[in-house]
Formats: C-alpha cells, sequence, structure tokens
C-alpha cells in the first residue's frame, strides 16, 4: 500500500512538472524551472555518491566541466552532431570518474581525503583547461555555433530560435525528460541489490566488507553513475548558453551547487536534490522579489538573508526537507516518524 | 442648439458645430496621444554587482544610471512627448546563466532595451537571451569579439573590442617610439591566461612590432587571480628589457606593478595594453609612486569634453572612481537613448534599426560619428594615457593628447 502510495505520489509530482509549463506563459518563470530542475538533476548526481555512497565529493564540478568540453569541442573542432556528442561526452566524464575513483578508492581513501582529492582534481583540470590552448581555447573559451534557422533546430540541439512551441518550452521538456532519466536511476540504486550494498558501505565500509561486500566496486559504480548523471548537466549547459570555459567548467560553483541541493532537500533521499532545488530556488526568488526589489541601490541583501536561512535550515533541519515532511506526515497521521 | 439655428444660418452653423466636433475629436486624440507617448520606455540594466565582478560591475551600474538620470533630467525622450526612461536593475551575480534569467525578467517587464553586462562571459549569455526576444542589447564593457562576431541582429557594442584595442595599442607605442628616437630594441609582455582576453596579445604584439625591429624577447603568462609577481619580476630584472607590456585585471595590475617596483625593475616603460591597473584613478591616488609614468592604451574619454568633465565630477562625488566601467556604460545608455529619441517609440525592432544605421557622433568618447557594423562600432578607438604626477593624461594619438608622452621615463 505505501508503496503504492508513493508510486501515485510521483507519478502526480510527474505529470504536475509535465503540463506546469503549458499553464505557464512566461519565460521569466519557464527559465526559472529550467534552472531548478537542471539543479536538481545536478544535485542527484552527487547526491547517488555522498547521499548513498557516503563518499562526500567537493569536486563534481569536474564530471560537468569534462562533459561541457566535451560536448563542446566535439561539436566545434570536430563537426559531430550534439546529439553523437553527448554520448562522447557522458563516456569521456564516466571515464574521468572512473580514474579519480580507481586512484582513490584502489588506496582506500574515505572522508576528508577522498574531498580533497576529488577537489584537487577539478582544480587540476580547471589548470589544464586553461593551458591546453589547442584543445579547449584557454581563457577564451569555446563558443558552439549559434543557429538561428528554426528548420536546424533539434538537428543542433538549438532552441533559441526554434519557432513557437520549442523556442519556449524546448529545453523545459530537454531537461525534465533528463531530470526523469536521473531520478529513474536512482529509484533503481534505492531499490536494488547494488544500492543496498552501496548503503552498507556508506554506515560501515568494514561491517560491508566482513559482509562479503566488494566495497571497491560498489563505490566504482557509484562515482561511474553520479559522473554521468553530472555529465549531462554539462551538455544541457553547452547547448543552452552555447559557451563554456574554465571557470564556469571547473570552478568552486557547480561543486557548491551540486552538493547544496541534496543536503538542503533531505541526503540520501530521492526526492531530496528536488525538494531542496526548489527551496534554493525558490527563497533567492522570493528574497530578490522583495528584499532585493526594495533595497535595489543596495545589491547583495537579498543574497545574505538567503545565506541567512540557508544556514538556519541547515542548522535546525537536519535530515533537510524531506526529514521535515516526514516528521510533519508523522505527526499528523499520528504514527512514528518514518 | 435651437437657438443657433434662430439666430444664425444653417451654413454657420454647420461651420461652428464642425470647427467644434474637429477641436473635439483634435483634444480627444491629442489626449491619450500624449498620455501614451508620455509612458516611460523602460531599459533593463545588467551588471554583476555581487560576485567576483561586483567592483567593476558596481561601476558600471552608476555609468548606465548616471546617463539615465541625465536624460531624464533634460526632459526624456522629445520625439516620445518627454517619455521618461525607467531603469530595470538587474544583478547577474558574476554568472552567465544569472544574466540570462535577468534579461528574461526585463523581457517579460516589456523592456524596450538593455544595457550590460560588463564581463564577456555574461555578455555573451545575456546578448543571446536577449536575441531571443528581439530586444535590443547595447554591450557596455566585454572586449570579446566573440561577443559580435555571431550575427545577432539585436547586439551592439559602442565600445571597441580585443582586436581593435590591441592593434591601435601597437600602432600607438610604435608612433611612440619613433617620436623618441627609437630607444626600443627589446620588449616582454605580461599577460593573463585565465579569462582569455590577455591571451592573445603575444601575436598581435609579436607580429606588429616586427617591423621597428622590436624584438618580443618572453612572454610571461599568469594566472587570475594571481597573488604573487616575485618570480615575474626577477625574471624580468635577469632578461631586462627595454619595455614591458603587461595586460591583466586590476587586482593583478596593482599587485604587478608594486613588485616591479618592489624589486627595482625599471625598464624605459611600461606600455599596458589593456591594463587593469595602470590607468585607473584609484591605483594612482593609493599608489602613486608605483604608477609614475606608467603608460596604458584602454579604453579612455575625451579629455576635452566638457560631459566627460561634468560626468567625471559626479562619479567623484558619488565617492566611486572615475574608470572605464564608468564611461563606457554611460555612453553606452547614451547611445541606446539617441536611438530611442530617434526611432521615436520604444518598439524593439524600430529601436534595433535606429541603433543598426546610428552615426551618432555626441558622446563623451574620442569616437566620431558612430558606424556600426554587425553590431561592432567601427569609430571606436582606444587612447593612451600616462601617469604624471597625480594625473592620467592622454598622450595618444595626437587629436587627443594633452601631453607629451614621458619616454623614456627617467
Amino acid at each position: 500500500m505505501k508503496e503504492f502510495s508513493h508510486l501515485v505520489g510521483w507519478a502526480l509530482l510527474l505529470i504536475a512538472l509535465a503540463v506546469v509549463p503549458l499553464f505557464v506563459h512566461s519565460a521569466r518563470w519557464i527559465d526559472f524551472l529550467e534552472m531548478t530542475l537542471f539543479v536538481a538533476v545536478l544535485g542527484q548526481g552527487w547526491n547517488i555518491l555522498a547521499g548513498y555512497g557516503g563518499q562526500y565529493s567537493f569536486g563534481h564540478a569536474l564530471f560537468f566541466g569534462t562533459g561541457a568540453y566535451i560536448q563542446a569541442i566535439l561539436q566545434v573542432k570536430l563537426g559531430f552532431s550534439p546529439w553523437v556528442a553527448m554520448w562522447f561526452a557522458v563516456s569521456g566524464s564516466v571515464l574521468v570518474a572512473a580514474s579519480v575513483g580507481y586512484l582513490s578508492f584502489r588506496y582506500g581513501l574515505r572522508g576528508s581525503y577522498f574531498a580533497l582529492i576529488t577537489l584537487a582534481f577539478a582544480e587540476a583540470f580547471l589548470v589544464l583547461s586553461r593551458s591546453l590552448k589547442s584543445i579547449t581555447e584557454g581563457g577564451n573559451g569555446i563558443q558552439v555555433a549559434l543557429n538561428q534557422d528554426p528548420e536546424q533546430a533539434i538537428a543542433t540541439f538549438q532552441f533559441n530560435f526554434a519557432g513557437p512551441f520549442l523556442s519556449e518550452y524546448g529545453f523545459y521538456y530537454t531537461i525534465f525528460i533528463i531530470l526523469i532519466v536521473a531520478f529513474a536511476i536512482t529509484a533503481w540504486v534505492e531499490r536494488s541489490r547494488f544500492g543496498a550494498q552501496l548503503v552498507a558501505v556508506r554506515e560501515n565500509e568494514d561491517a560491508a566488507k566482513a559482509l562479503g561486500i566488494n566495497a571497491f566496486r560498489v563505490k566504482m559504480g557509484a562515482i561511474c553513475l553520479s559522473a554521468g548523471i553530472t555529465a549531462t548537466c554539462g551538455v544541457y549547459y553547452v547547448q543552452k548558453f552555447l559557451f563554456i570555459e574554465p571557470g564556469i567548467a571547473y570552478g568552486p560553483a557547480k561543486s557548491v551547487e551540486a552538493l547544496f541541493a541534496p543536503i538542503i532537500g533531505g541526503l540520501g533521499t530521492l526526492l531530496g536534490p528536488l525538494l531542496g532545488s526548489i527551496f534554493i530556488h525558490g527563497v533567492g526568488e522570493l528574497t530578490k522579489a522583495t528584499i532585493g526589489q526594495a533595497l535595489g541601490g543596495r545589491p547583495g541583501v537579498d543574497l545574505i538573508l538567503f545565506g541567512t536561512i540557508l544556514i538556519l535550515v541547515l542548522a535546525f533541519v537536519p535530515r533537510g526537507l524531506v526529514g521535515l515532511l516526514q516528521s510533519g506526515w508523522a505527526r499528523l497521521t499520528g504514527g512514528r516518524d518514518a | 442648439m435651437k437657438k443657433y439655428m434662430l439666430n444664425g444660418s444653417r451654413r454657420d452653423f454647420i461651420k461652428k458645430a464642425g470647427a467644434t466636433t474637429a477641436l473635439a475629436a483634435s483634444g480627444a486624440l491629442a489626449t491619450p496621444f500624449f498620455a501614451r507617448a508620455a509612458a516611460p520606455v523602460k531599459i533593463g540594466i545588467v551588471h554583476p554587482v555581487t560576485g567576483w565582478a561586483q567592483y567593476s560591475g558596481s561601476q558600471a551600474r552608476f555609468g548606465a544610471q548616471a546617463a539615465l538620470d541625465e536624460i531624464n533630467a533634460a526632459g526624456g525622450i522629445k520625439s516620445m512627448g518627454g517619455a521618461m526612461l525607467e531603469a530595470m536593475l538587474g544583478d547577474a551575480q558574476s554568472k552567465p546563466e544569472v544574466g540570462a534569467a535577468e534579461v528574461e525578467k526585463f523581457n517579460e517587464a516589456g523592456a524596450s532595451a538593455i544595457i550590460g553586462a560588463y564581463a564577456s562571459n555574461i555578455c555573451l549569455a545575456t546578448t543571446q537571451a536577449a536575441a531571443k526576444h528581439g530586444i535590443p542589447h547595447v554591450v557596455d564593457v566585454g572586449v570579446s569579439d566573440k561577443i559580435v562576431s555571431r550575427g545577432l541582429e539585436n547586439t551592439f557594442r559602442f565600445g571597441p573590442g580585443f582586436g581593435a584595442v590591441t592593434k591601435a595599442g601597437v600602432e600607438n607605442f610604435r608612433a611612440i617610439n619613433k617620436a623618441a628616437g627609437s630607444p626600443t630594441k627589446t620588449v616582454a609582455i605580461v599577460n593573463e591566461e585565465t579569462t582569455g582576453f590577455g591571451a592573445g596579445i603575444a601575436g598581435i604584439m609579436t607580429k606588429g612590432l616586427a617591423p621597428d625591429g622590436i624584438e618580443v624577447v618572453e612572454v610571461l603568462s599568469h594566472p587570475t587571480p594571481n597573488k604573487d609577481f616575485r618570480n615575474i619580476a626577477l625574471k624580468l630584472r635577469e632578461i631586462d628589457p627595454d619595455v614591458l607590456i603587461p595586460s591583466h585585471y586590476y587586482n593583478e595590475g596593482v599587485l604587478f606593478l608594486r613588485t616591479l617596483q618592489r624589486q627595482k625593475v625599471q625598464p624605459k616603460a611600461i606600455y599596458s595594453v589593456l591594463g587593469g591597473a595602470s590607468s585607473q584613478f584609484r591605483f594612482v591616488s593609493e599608489f602613486p609612486d608605483a604608477a609614475q609614468y606608467v603608460m596604458d592604451c584602454n579604453h579612455w574619454f575625451d579629455p576635452g569634453n566638457p560631459a566627460a568633465i561634468a560626468l567625471q565630477a559626479k562619479t567623484n562625488a558619488a565617492g566611486l572612481h572615475f574608470n572605464y566601467e564608468v564611461f563606457l556604460a554611460y555612453t553606452a545608455m547614451m547611445f541606446a537613448a539617441d536611438a530611442i529619441e530617434r526611432a521615436g517609440s520604444g518598439d524593439r525592432g524600430k529601436i534595433m534599426e535606429a541603433m543598426t544605421n546610428s552615426t551618432w557622433g555626441g558622446s563623451i568618447m574620442p569616437y566620431g560619428a558612430t558606424a556600426m557594423v554587425n553590431g561592432q562600432n567601427t569609430g571606436a578607438q582606444p587612447l593612451v594615457t600616462q601617469v604624471v604626477g597625480n594625473d592620467i593624461k592622454v598622450i595618444a594619438p595626437g587629436d587627443f593628447a594633452a601631453a607629451k608622452a614621458v619616454f623614456p621615463r627617467p
């Protein structure tokens, strides 16, 4: 019964996300929804490795940036179709993740050591992307040629000038489909034998090993899945903004965005990254519309309020918004805390 | 009516009634016309006023707002019955995607034009987002030549791009060097390589200086941010070039020039191209010794223009620094206002057309008549300045020079 109600809940949520843009006739709010789903996917990528696997990465920009750069380089330098390039982008990012994972897990790096090694790799790739100018164009960044021909919109995977429906909703439904795939993978992780082993490793790696779980293999699987999902965000970013440069690709901003949404929403939960992203973007927009608008001459005040709210949530809702909802639901139904 | 009929002829009545109707009709039509005309024209102003580019973004916002205030104080858009310009402020938070989101807001709010967005990577995102809605976008600072090379009909840049500034930098240096008896045989280039604006300088300089027998003996690149220039300074002391050509952002510019001073690296000249600090009043006032005689080929206002001097006074009174961000954003807004004036409408298409055909020559910059080619004002040019005492003087080209170059420096 509980399983059925979960399924119904998810179906309703997905239907709502599928139809909401049709009622929102505002490019501004469609853009808001797009970026909310984008961060939710980014967060879900991080959540698989950190939330379910307990391997806290501080350098997920490594996977985002690698996906983005491969997508841009293959199109611009080698003339690949974006639809073909995206598979290489995801595979390339997974390969990088496998290398980092092998080096880290093979030598037993855990906790803060693993966090630091991921951060170090992201920084190393940042330097590389600036230095390998013949491939990455260095600090100039790579710009994908803009398509303004509506008939080529799908072939070029660019929807800005794609005619009435696609130009308005094309990128929304793209990120919506990516979200469904990412969440389906996470749902599989949650219910599969692999997921159970991953959680066991998170809870106590030595105990998991004693039970016969191959912790190295499980963690490698998690980092590859995580990187694959994160890389799709890089692909999406390049197709939407048609530009990538080292700071955007490998800078700390994307790493922080990736971990914030699941931490706020609920670490190691399926819904957490989506709830967290909605909360972060919603509060951000609200503070901008209220405080930011009222104090237009004093920029940044809305960001201070936004930061304060996030700190309060982190301090007083340690299990994230999902935990808060579960407690609230348990109180309402008179049941025990879920 | 009966009285009219009784006292006057029928023809007289028709004449008077016709006149009255015409008067009423003209009034009825005219009133809403003026009401419509007086409706404000909304302008989106987007800059990174928080995040890593906060200082420059805030400066640029001030410049754009100062122009807007001046236009409104002078009676607004006259061709639209004195319609006021209404600023809609956006913060790009130093992130391209946030800049693009701000453009979506401007579109919803009915912006007729957009000014912004300082950094090249943000400008790439905002111009593209504006193009989707057909909103004319005037780029104020972003120097990357990619911004105006994508065939976007809505994108205009009033100031010069990187290529134009560097080319002018070469030509002006050759002229200064020749005027001083060609003392330069070797130069060393120190450029930032992180964001790319300084990345193309070495190639252009090497090629451009070769005809005068000047050799580029060393190219030293560094990342942004860079916290230590001692190694670079020591290397420069070792190779001892006649002239140093740095190109980087403000913080690195300050640190580099101060390190040269401390390490006693004293070439015949420091000639920056788009030097972050080399023509900044803030740097001159805070570190006058390190700034002495530093030359810079950069965005600069026409020193003989009274409006520029007035803007400088206004900027100083606001506690800000009269830097390139201020006068480029100010000019971008003025350019947009001129186009709106000539378009006589807040219609985006008409404004875009007016911008494309603009020949505006009233700016505070040393540009002459505007000539847009693919959205780039080909009449735009940088000037060469030199720090002398506590002031920054224009030394080249000759038409705008207020002082003679001190070269080689004492």
